[in-house]
């Protein structure tokens, strides 16, 4: 018989079937059925159980009347909320910049010389770019802390620097700009001559080695000079011996 | 270990007890030779070194190292060289051209070139131009003013970098070695004539570049270049062609220096090989000469980075931080035992300290001070052995110096509360207090302006004053009691020159005051009054004993001595002891002996087998003990005890960087 209401799963309904063997009552089984056969959504369940009661009573009745108007309305709402928490979410996160930005103003203003002496500079540099190098003390303004003698040194006019600014604490503004590049200059330098030294493709060997070659020919071979090699297995070593101290604080608790 | 020697109730005095400090492991001792120059004008030879330090040693007086120029952290010295006479520049990887006052014993000033690092000058033949090769691949030309240099023009500009120059005799040609090439310049163009091609590797095909090492000029047009695949290669600068090839290594030839006469060369390799080369005829009465190969010298472990050729002498310089002078005997005039090979390892000036009453030694080094209290013994035995320590030595404190100078000099107090030391532009003392076997140390601040850099520092006896004998040519007295101190007197340089003093010593007593210059005069300081005196207390001492040793000679052995001796130092209650040593021996003298003439023996042997026997055949005043080799330091302690501190060779081998792998027969 075809049945114009599409039941639930037949599943639960075969196995009420066996377990039950026998007569269920078409209403029982229908209860059953339709309780063992609903869905595990809760939004589908309601309308369902809803519709189970229902059903008892009224078998064909048509399902609720939803306007047009207040689905349009639930709608707009939705948008309202999503849009309402985008512009406080925007305007957090304003103000999360904001306040980093200040913060590094502020820490920035804390490294930098003092406004005095800053005015000082760029007023000396007007004067005195111009005038010959009397006595000239140059410090880098990494190392202002150090006020020491460096001797006499005279530069070229030619690079941008400031000459003496007071007369107590003298000391002389470099760009660090320059600086940074004749480091990396002498850097360059410097690893070139270790490569072609010390660097692949050249025959070297260790200094051990090389003072253990006489042991190695003498007539009665003795062994090399740094017999002994401390570093291996560094790693292991300290993980032992972390183990160990834990190993050790955890025996003392237990003993107590 | 500690050793005991004679009692010191014989006549022998050779000194009691004295305790072997053992120095472990440290950056100890000096740094690697970088370059070397020699003056042929005043005999004396400029050596730097890979921390910065500039040394001067004069040849003729027993090569004693006269003059040093502390090193700074930014300062590596690529090129060395003297101009002008008696005017030293050097220039480095920070591309600055220094040039150092040899009487002040400062730095003049730091030219910038504005080429990047520098990797090598030469001053030109007729003294008055200085030509710089940069990292950018510029050769600069500067002229050399009464006070200063000054940038002149710059020359063709090439494509990788310039590591090594020489001029041409006439002034006229220049060579310049590169990578992978050497080009010759005309100066008065400043275009480059010739471009050489080097091969990479002796008749073969090689990835690694070839690196010209060092290139060498010669008045008939020929260029000699050493290059980094171990050859030495003759090169014609008028057609620009290869002329001979020599392979002698296979390891990098880093340095060349050609004689004053153009007949003999040396080189020096990357395995410690020293190579002489000299122009000899063909056949023994033909007219045509060629370079020959004649003889290698094998003094040096790691590689010879620096060499020169001196009228007599070969000297060569390397990353083993010897300094080898090898006379050549067909050149020398006298064999006499000045025409012996002479190694110095050591620095000559005073790098350890001692503080009497407390036991303590304080080390020197580059960067910072150590202070160690030496360990004792409860033992004794006979002469010659050598006792089990009781307690080891203890290391009290490690103190760092700030800022990037190498420190100078540094002293401790006999009474060891008291350690001062100096950088190049700061003077620092420190008060230390001693507490049931802890340590504290307090900094005294605000030194005086006078006191900035002191070339020697020195307590006296009683530890309440302390010489300092600044760079400025003033020696300062400053009374120190409880935390503070006073400065008492200065003595200002005599006859208004500024003359750096870089000796001191002081009497026990605390009454005199020796201080020697640049200039090799010595000054005797009255403390007590102030005053001024030359010569008088040292003449009055020793004029009587001093007339005997000049009729009687000194024997010949100790004038054969080739070492400097690097301290003298005296004993309190024996005015007739004078204890000298140098790196090899050490020595008493006892004035109260008759001197040695020339048929005794004059090295004791050690231990005796019969004393009384020894004592009247071979007393004489020279008590000589070889026991201690390396020595690096030795100082009486108290009546019965000395200290030596040995630096054994070994050790140092040990912290230096690889050497070149030799393959040897059997291993």
């Amino acid at each position: 018989m075809v049945q114009l209401r599409p039941r639930a799963s037949r599943a639960p309904v075969s196995a009420e079937a066996m377990v039950d063997e026998g007569q269920p009552a078409s209403e029982e089984e229908a209860e059953h059925g339709l309780l063992l056969g609903q869905p595990s959504s809760g939004a589908a369940a309601e309308p369902l159980e809803e519709d189970e009661e229902g059903d008892e009573e009224f078998d064909n009745e048509a399902p609720e009347e939803l306007t047009f108007a207040s689905a349009q309305a639930e709608a707009r709402e939705e948008e309202r909320r999503v849009r309402e928490t985008v512009r406080r979410d925007k305007t957090l996160l304003k103000e999360k910049r904001k306040r980093r930005e200040e913060l590094f103003i502020e820490q920035k203003k804390r490294k930098l010389l003092p406004d005095t002496v800053l005015e000082k500079l760029t007023t000396a540099s007007q004067t005195n770019i111009k005038k010959s190098p009397g006595k000239v003390k140059e410090v880098n303004l990494q190392k202002k802390n150090e006020d020491c003698e460096k001797g006499n040194d005279s530069k070229k006019v030619k690079v941008q620097k400031v000459q003496s600014v007071s007369q107590n604490k003298s000391y002389l503004a470099v760009r660090l700009k320059d600086q940074d590049l004749r480091e990396a200059r002498q850097q360059a330098a410097q690893a070139f001559i270790h490569n072609s030294l010390y660097g692949p493709g050249t025959n070297r060997t260790t200094v051990n080695k090389f003072l253990s070659l006489a042991n190695k020919r003498l007539p009665v071979k003795r062994a090399a000079v740094q017999f002994l090699n401390n570093a291996w297995g560094i790693q292991k070593k300290q993980n032992a011996k972390r183990f160990k101290r834990r190993w050790m604080v955890r025996k003392m608790k237990t003993k107590k | 270990r500690s050793t005991s020697g004679a009692k010191p109730e014989s006549a022998r005095a050779r000194g009691a007890r004295s305790e072997r400090g053992e120095r472990r492991e440290g950056e100890r001792g000096a740094a690697a030779i970088r370059c070397v120059a020699y003056n042929n004008q005043s005999n004396r030879l400029a050596v730097s070194r890979t921390d910065g330090t500039v040394e001067i040693y004069n040849l003729s007086a027993n090569y004693f190292q006269e003059k040093f120029f502390p090193g700074h952290e930014s300062r590596a010295t690529e090129a060395l060289c003297w101009a002008e006479g008696q005017r030293l520049f050097s220039a480095g990887l920070n591309g600055e051209i220094i040039e150092y006052d040899l009487q002040a014993l400062n730095i003049k000033y730091a030219m910038d070139a504005f080429g990047g690092p520098i990797w090598s000058m030469a001053a030109s033949p007729s003294d008055s131009q200085l030509l710089v090769g940069c990292e950018d691949g510029s050769v600069k030309l500067f002229q050399i003013t009464p006070d200063k240099i000054q940038f002149e023009r710059n020359f063709d500009r090439q494509k990788s970098r310039i590591l090594s120059l020489s001029w041409h005799p006439s002034g006229t040609h220049i060579a310049a070695g590169s990578i992978d090439y050497i080009s010759v310049f005309d100066v008065k163009s400043g275009s480059a004539v010739h471009k050489m091609i080097v091969d990479r590797q002796y008749m073969g095909v090689s990835k690694r570049k070839c690196i010209v090492w060092g290139v060498a000029f010669l008045s008939d047009g020929t260029v000699i270049s050493v290059d980094s695949a171990g050859k030495v290669q003759f090169w014609d600068s008028a057609t620009g062609t290869l002329v001979k090839s020599h392979l002698i290594a296979n390891a990098d030839v880093q340095s060349i220096a050609v004689a004053n006469q153009e007949d003999s060369f040396v080189v020096g390799t990357a395995e410690g090989t020293v190579f002489h080369f000299q122009l000899v005829p063909v056949t023994s009465n033909s007219s045509e000469k060629q370079w020959v190969r004649t003889k290698p010298f094998q003094h040096h472990t790691h590689d010879v980075r620096t060499v020169a050729h001196s009228p007599t002498s070969l000297i060569s310089g390397g990353t083993d931080t010897h300094l080898v002078i090898r006379p050549l005997m067909e050149k020398v005039e006298v064999k006499n035992y000045d025409a012996a090979l002479r190694k110095i390892t050591f620095p000559h000036r005073r790098l350890i300290s001692c503080s009497r009453k407390r036991h303590l030694l304080l080390f020197q080094f580059a960067h910072h001070l150590e202070l160690w209290r030496l360990g004792s013994t409860v033992a004794t035995g006979k002469n010659g052995d050598t006792l089990p320590l009781s307690k080891n030595a203890d290391h009290l404190l490690y103190l760092k110096t700030k800022g990037p100078e190498n420190i100078i000099c540094s002293c401790i107090s006999p009474c060891g509360s008291w350690i001062a030391y100096s950088t190049a532009s700061r003077f620092f003392l420190y008060r230390l207090n001693y507490e049931h076997d802890n340590i504290n140390l307090k900094r005294v601040s605000k030194m005086p302006a006078f006191l900035r850099s002191a070339l020697q520092i020195l307590f006296s006896e009683d530890s309440t004053k302390l010489f300092v004998a600044s760079n400025q040519g003033a020696l300062h007295i400053v009374q120190l009691s409880g935390g503070s101190f006073k400065h008492l007197h200065a003595f200002q340089p005599q006859s208004g020159t500024v003359e750096a003093m870089c000796l001191l010593a002081v009497s026990p007593d605390g009454n005199w005051l020796a201080a020697s210059g640049t200039s090799a005069g010595v000054h005797v300081y009255n403390v007590k009054q102030l005053k001024v005196f030359e010569y008088s207390i040292p003449d009055k001492h020793y004029t009587d004993w001093s007339r005997t040793v000049q009729k009687h000679g000194f024997h010949h052995l100790w004038l054969q001595r080739d070492t400097p001796i690097t301290h003298i130092s005296f004993h309190p209650k024996r005015p007739m002891h004078i204890l000298l040593h140098d790196a090899y021996m050490f020595c008493i003298i006892d004035k109260s002996l008759p001197l040695p003439n020339d048929k005794t023996l004059l090295y004791n042997p050690f231990p005796p087998t019969n004393e009384s026997d020894v004592q009247r055949r071979t007393a004489h005043a020279f008590k000589i003990s070889k026991i201690y080799k390396p020595l690096l330091f030795m100082d009486l302690l108290d009546e019965r005890t000395l200290v030596a501190v040995e630096r054994p060779l070994d050790d140092i081998i040990a912290q230096l960087p690889p050497p070149i792998k030799k393959k040897k027969f059997g291993t």
